[in-house]
């Protein structure tokens, strides 16, 4: 299992993904917008989202869990 | 009569000093997953190259008959021995005998390996793990005689090495007090993932003075020291602590009366890359790995990146351009938008004066919207520390490349340009004042909140600004040396490090300014 965790806080400006869909890797899974800048999260891994914990629109922090992964 | 007796004795005390804290103790230092001192060394040095210094310091102790009974070595190894087929200067805590805290000897030799790299000119690394002093002094039966008065300063010759030669440590078990001391003064350090912590004082003295108890780990680990800056990198375990210690030597001279090592490359000067092309977005909004434009302009596989988890808004690190070792600096847009936070600004400033001490030219990839701003960057004294940055940057002697790939704006952009610097732009690069994100807000703040749709309004705003902003004027005026085409930049690079080889040499010696933690 893969743990998604966030590089900085910021606003969730995308969510690509939801519980239980199939991601490879490299694939985006969410964009964050970090002072006025989109920042994309790549899929680390191939594998089924286990766990979504974010939302469009959140307010979010450093190292704030967002995703779950299960290879 | 023949001096037999003493030769024996020589050969016997050098055996008995490689038993190091006996049998039981290394047994039980591998068996929490550690290398002993000797191990560490044989591992980091080529084959058979050890000249140690001082193999039989310690203390001897006699029967009655005044027959050699026991010997306990000092608990310090030093020595010199050869990296990549230079020779270095190297030495580390014995920590199977007191914790590593140091004995007379042990102290000695340790603070003997400064002043023997000096005099030398030689690289050296330190291999930490043990503690500073105990209460009850270095010969653990005690109070020694406190030391002279006129004593030379314990820490001088640790800041003339750092303005002398490359000085490269690693933390493998616990280390506090002095060595953790010693340990940050350096101009690359490693810390061991899986044994490693560093502590200004342990749990017991924390729990003891503060009331809060945590554990080794909790205190000083790698998540907490790697960022907050205080060692460059975190690795695995011992083995790929000392393989990033070998990597960063390679990039060093031996010493600032020196020039970096040259190497043949096979890496085509004039190698394009069609990703560099379109690999930063038109949408000025979406961010692009920096990462990977270092990697597709220097030498290929060159880059080796210092202190990514600090500052981490800033990336900076060695690496190659046609064999020629250069200081790689660049913003990295997916933190903070690569804006010049405090921490970022003194990974950065650090980041230029090793380049100076050691007379490595400096490549800067530019995308700064400028300073952080907002409450805690003010709390943090972001501009106090940009500005430092600022004027680091115009002190320096050594030759600056910078390439605009995007974002340059405001005071903090100007850290990123260095006295008569060569400059490229990218057709991405933007520059002025202030992001017109920034400016949109603060010069339309009227009409954007009279119109019907504000938010739609801002955006239309800032587009017809950022379309005005255009390299090619910059072009026209000589603002630049040239605007290119994004895959030549390693060819225009590679040529730049053609022209200032006649400069290198006069910048040898002691640098003006040097580096301190």
């Amino acid at each position: 299992m893969t743990k998604i965790e966030l590089e900085t806080g910021g606003t969730v400006w995308k969510l690509l993904t939801k519980k239980g869909d199939r991601v490879e890797e490299g694939d985006i899974l969410f964009i964050l917008e970090v002072m006025k800048m989109e920042v994309p999260y790549e899929a680390p891994i191939s594998g089924k989202i286990i766990a979504v914990h974010i939302a469009e629109g959140d307010f979010v922090e450093e190292d704030q869990l967002a995703l779950e992964i299960a290879d | 009569m023949n001096w037999k007796k003493e030769i024996d004795e020589i050969t016997q005390r050098r055996k008995l000093a490689l038993g190091q804290g006996g049998d039981q103790a290394v047994a039980k230092h591998h068996a929490k997953g550690r290398l002993t001192i000797r191990e560490r060394i044989d591992k980091l040095i080529d084959q058979n190259t050890f000249e140690e210094i001082g193999p039989i310091a310690g203390a001897a102790n006699y029967d009655e008959n005044g027959n050699l009974e026991s010997f306990d070595p000092a608990n310090f190894v030093l020595g010199f021995g050869k990296v990549g087929g230079r020779r270095i200067v190297v030495g580390g805590e014995d920590f199977t005998m007191r914790g590593g805290s140091p004995s007379p000897a042990g102290l000695r030799k340790s603070v003997y390996a400064e002043e023997i790299a000096i005099q030398y000119r030689l690289p050296l690394v330190r291999l930490h793990e043990g503690s500073g002093g105990s209460v009850g002094g270095t010969s653990g039966k005690g109070a020694s005689l406190p030391g002279p008065v006129n004593a030379p300063a314990r820490f001088k010759s640790v800041a003339q090495a750092m303005s002398t030669v490359p000085v490269a440590t690693a933390a493998l078990g616990a280390v506090a007090g002095l060595p953790a001391g010693r340990l940050v003064a350096s101009h690359f350090s490693v810390m061991s993932k899986k044994t490693a912590q560093i502590l200004t004082a342990g749990p017991a003295v924390v729990a003891r003075a503060m009331g809060e108890e945590k554990t080794k780990e909790e205190l000083g680990g790698w998540k907490v020291h790697t960022k907050n800056g205080t060692v460059d990198n975190g690795a695995d375990d011992e083995g790929a602590c000392l393989a990033e210690i070998q990597r960063f030597l390679s990039f060093m001279p031996d010493s600032v009366e020196q020039l970096a090592p040259v190497n043949n490359c096979d890496d085509p000067v004039d190698r394009t890359d069609e990703e560099l092309a379109n690999i930063v977005p038109t949408d000025r909004r979406k961010a692009f790995d920096m990462r990977r434009v270092i990697s597709l302009v220097l030498d290929r596989d060159s880059f080796f990146e210092m202190g990514a988890g600090y500052g981490r808004s800033q990336i900076t690190g060695l690496g190659r351009l046609n064999g020629q070792p250069v200081g790689v600096w660049a913003n990295n847009c997916k933190f903070l938008a690569g804006s010049m936070t405090s921490d970022g600004a003194h990974k950065a400033r650090r980041f230029m004066e090793l380049c100076e001490t050691f007379s490595l030219p400096i490549v800067s990839l530019v995308d700064e919207p400028g300073f952080m701003i907002g409450s805690q960057a003010e709390r943090e004294a972001t501009i106090r520390h940009g500005t430092s940055a600022v004027l680091t940057a115009a002190m320096t002697t050594v030759p600056w490349a910078s390439v605009m790939v995007r974002r340059s704006f405001g005071v903090a952009q100007a850290a990123h340009y260095g006295p008569e610097g060569f400059v490229l732009a990218w057709p991405s690069a933007e520059s002025g004042p202030l992001p017109v994100e920034g400016g949109v807000a603060v010069a339309f703040q009227r009409e954007i909140a009279s119109s019907p749709d504000p938010e739609a309004r801002r955006r239309e705003l800032e587009d017809e600004l950022a379309a005005r902003q255009s390299p090619f004027p910059r072009a026209e005026a000589l603002g630049v040396h040239d605007l290119i085409d994004p895959r030549r930049t390693r060819e225009e690079l590679c040529h730049w490090v053609g022209r200032i080889q006649p400069l290198l040499p006069a910048l040898l010696g002691m640098a003006k300014f040097s580096i301190r933690p």
